[in-house]
């Protein structure tokens, strides 16, 4: 009985943008980050960030996807049957996987043809889901957009520093520019530059491995920033 | 608690929904894609005449690559004599269109050698140049590896390459595609040598030797490259037949 | 004979989904923990995939392709309906198992919910269908990622066993060493990249 007077409470709160929806946005981004804290969602993070081009791609794609199923899971929270859940979850994020698929096939094949599989792993995204089921089971659709919209941006914002520097430091480019590498297509050519003649792209960075190492430096930085983070088990 | 009459009734709304939402976008955007798909492959067999073209083909436009396929590239598919097939026989294989650039040679690699035919695209400058692009296909380090090729109107020197790969790694293998440095050192290099025998060009890892027939491999990647090597050598090998015969 | 048993070397060990590709990555690092866990886990990944990948193959072949039984196009209902077969292959294994061995369900059991969103399940289905394999050729696929899977997480799960005892510094326990762990280990495993068993 409680339970549905705090909930009818909710639903008679006004649609604001105040302290407590702000924080469901920038929760996600520091304290609460999808990547460096609850480490979900690794799988695409790792495949998609040897270019910042892709890493954008899946970043508005999770994006989209987040917000999308939220919304849709937290209009419909009330009329899916307990039993079923799961699956219902699932069927709608993978709709929403498959218009983002067939968007991109249309319209940006280019984008479909490089990021191939790992747009069908936005699936099991494992930040949709978990978001689903922690928060837009709860909550009405507005705030669960912002939880979505936080969810996904911080999601994506690890992904792209992620891609920075093993776009930069492995191939020398940033979103296909050529900066700087051997020969004359680069801005700087360490063949003939004085200063960075001793440069060399490390060809490690753009393998799977490196990516692991890049996320790991991340949060030994998270954490020695904020320590509040730290596993004390 | 929900009734299994209501969970039922629930999960069929849904999955219609779901079903006619996905069919309706997936038809509506289908023709889009397709076209999508085929200028894709348009675009890369034109890579291989890259440094021939009219215009500039690192800013060239979907338009402009319909516009050079529709009035300046005559597409053959030959059979592994070297004999052509008609429209029809190739809309027999499978192939909507029937023209070389409907075949899909990644699907001819599935059959035995005997029975596959290959694409030939006939690409005339406007100043009357002729450049022959044939196709190739083979094994690349994770996966499949393809590619055109342009050769010269002596039918012995490479006007351009471009390769293409499903799932190389990025900055490795995948440089077969994307470092066009070292895709422009196939511009020059012979497949026959002056006898008139057949050579290829071959990829060798520490720089090439004979710059006539060999391209410096690339670091990191001698599985791709080898492969480069190997799908050159067997893949033009089948023009051969075709080439002898004008 | 020889062509599958090669499908299933290479995918266990060469193309490992875990440390090759690193699907499965959430679990992979929260199960990873104790040997004991991570050994339940990678079982019910090596059965789930050896389950699903067939019937996925199927579903691929005779539902979705254009030379199908309702020969239309239907690969837009792709991700739905491997996701639907993976969640409700787990759902009938967790009662099957549950029904006839008890003591396997003990310890398998409560793995099994967390297998549905698991990428390297669905990843591997989709790298199936990229791959254009046979039926065989998926069964090996799948069995030989299962065997992979399970071998690399009950490996790092060893070491961070051994790794508790470590002087870490501070922001780098847990979490941040699992991760150096597991590339490390990505990397001995890139030493095997481009073996192919057919011409050995």
């Amino acid at each position: 009985m409680a339970e549905t007077q705090v909930l009818e409470k909710k639903v008679a709160t006004p649609i604001s943008f105040g302290k407590k929806e702000r924080a469901l946005i920038t929760d996600p981004l520091n304290d609460n980050n999808p990547i460096t804290v609850q480490v979900l969602g690794i799988c695409s993070a790792l495949a998609v960030t040897t270019g910042m081009k892709n890493a954008a791609v899946m970043a508005v794609a999770v994006v989209f996807v987040c917000v999308g199923s939220n919304v849709i899971t937290s209009a419909l929270r009330k009329a899916i049957p307990s039993q079923v859940r799961m699956i219902v979850q699932l069927v709608i994020i993978a709709t929403l996987v498959t218009v983002v698929e067939l968007t991109l096939k249309a319209y940006a094949f280019e984008s479909y043809k490089q990021l191939s599989v790992f747009i069908g792993l936005i699936i099991t995204n494992c930040i949709v889901m978990g978001r689903l089921e922690a928060f837009a089971m709860a909550n009405r659709p507005y705030e669960s957009a912002l939880d979505g919209l936080g969810n996904g941006i911080g999601y994506g914002i690890i992904l792209l520093i992620v891609a920075f520097f093993r776009e930069l430091l492995g191939k020398g480019e940033l979103f296909g520019m050529k900066l700087i590498g051997a020969g004359d297509i680069y801005a700087i050519n360490t063949e003939t530059s004085d200063i960075f003649g001793w440069y060399v792209s490390n060809g490690l960075m753009v393998q799977f491995p490196s990516a692991m190492f890049v996320i790991a430096v991340l949060i030994w930085a998270h954490r020695a920033w904020n320590p509040k983070l730290v596993d004390i088990s | 608690m929900h009734s299994t009459r209501s969970i039922v009734i629930f999960v069929l709304i849904m999955t219609t929904v779901v079903s006619l939402l996905l069919a309706f976008l997936s038809s509506a955007w289908a023709q889009r894609s397709k076209d999508n798909a085929l200028l894709y492959a348009k675009k890369a067999t034109l890579g291989a005449v890259s440094q021939h073209l009219d215009m500039d083909y690192a800013s060239i436009n979907n338009d402009q690559v319909d516009d050079i396929f529709s009035n300046q590239v005559e597409q053959k598919v030959l059979r592994m004599d070297g004999t052509e097939l008609t429209k029809e026989e190739v809309e027999a294989l499978g192939y909507a269109g029937g023209q070389a650039e409907n075949v899909d040679i990644l699907k001819e690699m599935k059959k035995p050698e005997s029975e596959r035919v290959l694409p030939l695209f006939i690409y005339k400058k406007k100043s009357g140049d002729k450049f022959y692009i044939l196709s190739a296909t083979g094994k690349g380090l994770w996966d499949v590896i393809w590619g055109c090729v342009a050769v010269e109107s002596d039918l012995r020197t490479l006007a351009g390459v471009s390769f293409d790969h499903k799932a190389e790694t990025p900055g490795l293998g995948a440089e077969i595609k994307d470092n066009k440095t070292w895709v422009k050192q196939f511009t020059g290099t012979k497949i026959y040598d002056e006898q008139g025998n057949y050579t290829s060009v071959y990829v060798r890892k520490g720089g090439a030797k004979d710059p006539d027939y060999e391209v410096d491999g690339i670091s990191g990647a001698t599985i791709t490259a080898n492969g480069v090597s190997e799908m050159l050598k067997r893949g033009l090998k089948y023009y051969e037949p075709y080439l002898k015969s004008i | 004979m020889g062509e599958l048993a090669n499908i299933f070397i290479k995918s266990a060990f060469i193309e490992n989904l875990a440390l090759a590709y690193f699907l499965g990555m959430c679990s992979f690092l929260a199960v990873s923990k104790s040997v004991k866990t991570a050994f339940g886990l990678g079982l019910a990944v090596i059965f789930v995939l050896g389950i699903t990948m067939p019937i996925n193959w199927m579903i691929e072949t005779y539902l979705l392709s254009e030379n199908g039984v309702f020969s239309t196009d239907l690969t837009f209902l792709r991700f739905i309906l491997f996701i639907a077969v993976i969640a409700s292959m787990v759902q009938l294994v967790e009662m099957v198992v549950e029904k006839m061995s008890p003591a396997l369900y003990n310890s398998l059991g409560i793995f099994l919910p967390l297998i549905t969103v698991n990428c390297a399940i669905l990843g591997g289905s989709l790298f199936m269908v990229s791959k254009e394999y046979n039926f065989g050729e998926s069964v090996a696929f799948g069995l030989g990622g299962g065997f992979g899977w399970f071998v690399a997480i009950v490996a790092i799960a060893a070491i961070r066993e051994k790794i508790k005892y470590s002087n870490v510094p501070p922001a780098m326990r847990g979490l941040g060493m699992a991760f150096l762990l597991t590339g490390m280990m990505g990397m001995a495993f890139m030493g095997l990249m481009g073996i192919d068993f057919v011409n050995f």
